[in-house]
């Protein structure tokens, strides 16, 4: 048994020599890279199939074709088997293929016990390199996609809902400017032909990096690296996007409908990434200013705990979806960023309110930078935090190939070098350079949107009461400061639109 | 003198083995239980992941515990209440130490318990998080005012999902097909006890003593520290945490007689929902009921059922079909549910759903498709137990129900044990029309 271990080490030993020698070779881009996690004993494999495409590289008048195509791959049956067959065979080994699709790239991955690997692996392959494209599965899952984008994503998710507007408000007219899944007249345009197309344009060695993390054998990644590169050679070029359109001051697109709460997003674009050095000093201010889902959020203090307005407000200083529990989910990289500012839900008789707190609060980050204090205590936090985001195969793996993408070579290892070197001064300076207070989009939801527009243009006044009666005074004087908080907007720049107008087609409704 | 079990279950590291066939060894770690006088349960699993530790303080009182009128949500509306500090660590200094231990950190409420979890890197903190967690638990301090404060968050958090129709169905099935018993309400419950809630601090004050007591609370922490240096802390914090000795008495849910049926008229554009359920037993690892229920669940209702294919895939009338029997203390509902394409086809998959029911008790399932499922359970817990906190995570749901961690291997000895003629009799015992709750959801034209 001891000498099994050894020989398996000496392996990975080897293979991991190999890895790293060939990362410092000259990458052909018409051919597949792979990142390789090896975790001896680890009873665990996790298999990412990653491709450098996503919903931007959809043609025009065929947005949702990444999406639909990817997912006729993951939720459809390969040219051997139904997808009846599949989810059989899979079921034994609580086996799935899971899809994500973002802007400029997708993931296709799954977890196996070392025990199924190989009966897994070989469907898993099967599924992508020799899709079945039924017109069968065509029809379900376009459907399921129509369905989700007619009904489900405008009336039975508000909070998405509101993400989704100000996403549209940020890139309008841009490749990024629709959900993954599309319209809801381009995807009804999409034929089996397009998404047989698209993979054919698409499926190519360059696009696709191999991830494989956990307890394989040594011999397992040249294995699925030799199955993988039976794909043509070739690949997509990143694409050449145009400049978001800054907000000409304070912008507002309202999705009017029936609903007793009040969804609030807003932002603007960012020039910086996680590649650039100002990151890190930009978000130490963002996590001060929002930290998603932690009490550390200024925003959620003042207008959760002080007010009990609503259940959680944050700040984020670039795209960012929740993965497992709190921590933010991988593969969703990215070339161009945004600030946005997510207010959840709340009573609509305050909205008014808590828009202008918002934007005031916004306006002293950027006048007044970050206290002392704060600024050390959040710079702590993050270290600490920060160490806890690669637990799980997929996470580890993930932010390896994040880190890389983003030009790292572990870009969690970069965060304790890099962010004890920084100053409040450093911080202040990325505030004053990246974000503003005078001009946002502003996505809301709400019933009675022109009551709202005739609100903000009047700068009518928008006093809250409380339950409690005895509200600290500091509150109270504080409120009456926030409830006259002038805005200045201009008429032309309030858009009330009915909720059910949107992602019919692309571009803001209206 | 503490109660000392020592449990040497035989080390099975998932690490060094394929997965265990035997039922007994699907959780393979070693743990502890302890026990203080004051009646507070340690439960400990060290791992071997370097690093992280999950501290899981898990209270045995949920929604289940509201069963007096006007008190739905209120053990939602508690666990608010938790996060506001102490005399000796007010609100703020609670929230600046978790801030820069950089702690993932949170509570959650159920039907039965309200888990409140720490989970940190370095286990020189482990000293300095179990202090400061007794001191929470054993003299939390707050006023009225903080109460009236924080009660409209819950209304807050009510709006975050508002917009969601499978919300607003699981309360009316509950609301209906519960007729005495506290699991006739959501955890988050009716808006008009939330809309109460700034009026109920001195009712606060009972509940923490009633159930915020050693002898209703277990510590469950998993990852990297040693069991000793734990339990020297944990004595020397939690010593003084006095019992409380409240026994619950829930109200017995009388038999279902005659079948139930509800609508809700959701009032913007929707896919439909429908809901079936029959009342089920309660958890047990003895007793073969709950784990023939949870077998049949898959059979007839996952990816890879008959039914599933049909209705999913074949036909495409559903969009999504589960079944789900939800392990609880007291006995809670058999559901299957479904999002349907259009509203015509509710009828049709309702109907489907009986006659699988009907044929379930009169065919017997193949063996070969029973042993699908059992692998199926083994892997899928496998992979939940991947990390520190898939362990506690995991672990968390079973001790409260059992309040010991063999429970699972308990139950997964049940499932090994189960027969298609188990099958069979459970399908006979619990799926009886006239104890069955129909509730249908669908759209309008609003926007």
């Amino acid at each position: 048994m001891r000498k099994m271990t050894n020989l398996w080490a000496l392996g990975f030993l080897f293979f991991g020599l190999l890895a790293t020698s060939a990362s410092c070779r000259r990458v052909n881009p018409n051919q597949l890279t792979a990142e390789l996690l090896p975790l001896e004993g680890n009873p665990l494999i996790h298999l990412k199939i990653l491709l450098k495409v996503g919903s931007a590289n959809d043609p025009a008048g065929k947005e949702g074709l990444a999406q639909l195509t990817f997912n006729m791959l993951a939720n459809g049956g390969t040219r051997t088997m139904t997808f009846k067959e599949i989810s059989k065979k899979f079921y034994p080994m609580a086996a799935s293929v899971n899809l994500r699709v973002d802007k400029e790239m997708s993931v296709f991955s799954g977890t196996i016990h070392r025990d199924n690997l190989e009966k897994f692996y070989a469907i898993f392959k099967e599924m992508l390199l020799d899709p079945g494209f039924r017109e069968e599965d065509f029809a379900r899952l376009r459907t399921n996609q129509l369905n989700f984008l007619e009904k489900t994503l405008i009336s039975n998710m508000d909070e998405q809902f509101g993400k989704e507007i100000l996403n549209l408000m940020l890139y309008n007219g841009h490749p990024y400017s629709y959900h993954p899944a599309g319209t809801v007249e381009t995807v009804a345009s999409i034929t089996l032909d397009d998404v047989k197309a698209f993979y054919k344009e698409h499926a190519v060695q360059g696009n696709i990096i191999v991830g494989i993390a956990g307890g394989y054998s040594p011999d397992f990644p040249a294995k699925v690296k030799g199955d993988f590169a039976a794909l043509p050679e070739g690949f997509t070029p990143r694409l050449s996007l145009p400049q978001q359109r800054f907000p000409a001051g304070l912008e507002f697109l309202i999705a009017d409908k029936q609903t007793p709460a009040t969804a609030i997003s807003m932002g603007f674009p960012v020039s910086i990434s996680r590649s650039d050095d100002d990151f890190f000093a930009l978000w130490i201010a963002g996590s001060h200013f929002g930290e998603h889902r932690q009490h550390v959020s200024l925003l959620f203090q003042k207008i959760r705990e002080e007010r009990g307005q609503n259940y959680g407000d944050y700040a984020y200083i670039e795209h960012f979806i929740q993965g497992r529990d709190k921590f933010p989910a991988t593969n969703y990289c990215r070339q161009q960023q945004y600030f946005s500012i997510w207010i959840r839900p709340l009573a609509n008789s305050n909205r008014h309110f808590v828009i202008r707190q918002a934007l005031r609060e916004l306006r002293r980050l950027v006048e007044e930078g970050i206290p002392e204090e704060r600024f050390e205590l959040v710079r702590t936090y993050l270290l600490n935090y920060t160490r806890l985001y690669a637990q799980t195969l997929d996470e580890r793996l993930g932010w390896q190939m994040d880190s890389h993408y983003y030009g790292y070579k572990d870009f969690l290892a970069e965060v304790q070098t890099r962010l004890p070197k920084l100053t409040r001064e450093d911080v202040n300076r990325a505030i004053k350079k990246y974000l503003n207070f005078n001009n946002l989009h502003i996505a809301v939801i709400t019933q009675d949107g022109e009551s709202l527009k005739r609100a903000l243009l009047e700068n009518t006044p928008s006093p809250i009461t409380y339950a409690n009666p005895n509200m600290p005074r500091h509150i109270l004087e504080e409120d009456k400061i926030i409830q006259a908080y002038p805005l200045e907007i201009k008429a032309e720049n309030i858009k009330v639109v009915p909720a059910a107008e949107f992602f019919k087609k692309p571009g803001v409704p209206g | 003198m503490l109660k000392f079990i020592s449990i040497g279950l035989a080390l099975f590291l998932l690490s060094a083995s394929p997965l265990p066939s035997q039922a007994s060894k699907v959780f393979p770690y070693e743990y502890k239980i302890e026990e203080l006088e004051n009646g507070l349960k340690v439960v400990s699993i060290p791992l071997p992941n370097p690093h992280i530790i999950s501290y899981y303080t898990i209270v045995r009182s949920g929604s289940r515990n509201e069963v007096e009128p006007g008190k739905s949500g209120f053990a939602h509306f508690f666990e608010h209440m938790m996060f506001k500090g102490t005399k000796k660590v007010p609100r703020a200094s609670y929230d600046e130490f978790l801030t820069r231990l950089g702690a993932g950190t949170n509570g959650y409420t159920t039907d039965d318990y309200t888990c409140y979890f720490v989970v940190f890197a370095g286990r020189e903190n482990l000293g300095k998080v179990v202090e400061t967690e007794a001191d929470r638990f054993i003299n939390l301090y707050y006023d009225e005012e903080m109460l009236k404060t924080e009660a409209p968050v819950i209304e807050g958090e009510y709006y975050a999902s508002v917009s969601s129709p499978d919300r607003r169905l699981a309360e009316l099935l509950r609301d209906t097909a519960f007729e005495k018993h506290s699991y006739k309400h959501t955890t988050l419950g009716y808006l008009r006890d939330i809309l109460d809630m700034p009026h109920q601090f001195e009712y606060s004050q009972l509940y923490k003593q009633r159930f915020y007591a050693p002898d209703n609370t277990i510590l469950l922490i998993a990852g990297d520290f040693d069991h000793d240096e734990l339990m020297a802390y944990v004595r020397k914090y939690y010593s003084s945490w006095q019992r409380s000795d409240y026994a619950l008495v829930t109200p017995e849910e009388p038999p279902q007689k005659a079948p139930k049926r509800a609508h809700y008229p959701w009032p913007t554009q929707t896919l439909p929902r429908l809901a079936v359920a029959f009342h089920g037993p309660a958890y047990s690892d003895e007793t073969i009921d709950k784990a023939a229920l949870d077998l049949l669940a898959e059979i007839s209702f996952s990816r890879s059922s008959p039914l599933y294919q049909k209705l999913v895939i074949e036909e495409q009338k559903c969009q999504t079909l589960n079944a789900s029997f939800p392990d609880r203390r007291d006995p809670h509902l058999l559901t299957f549910s479904s999002i349907v394409k259009k509203d015509e086809d509710l009828p049709y998959v309702e109907e489907e759903i009986f006659k699988e029911l009907e044929r379930l008790k009169t065919e017997a399932v193949p063996v070969d498709q029973l042993a699908d499922i059992k692998s199926n359970l083994k892997y899928s817990l496998a992979n939940e137990l991947g990390t520190t906190d898939g362990v506690a995570g995991t672990m968390a749901f079973y001790i409260n129900l059992a309040t010991d961690p063999g429970t699972l291997n308990r139950l997964f000895g049940l499932y090994e044990k189960v027969t298609p003629e188990d099958i069979q009799a459970v399908a006979r015992k619990y799926f009886v029309k006239t104890a069955s709750t129909v509730i249908t959801l669908s759209g309008g034209k609003g926007q």
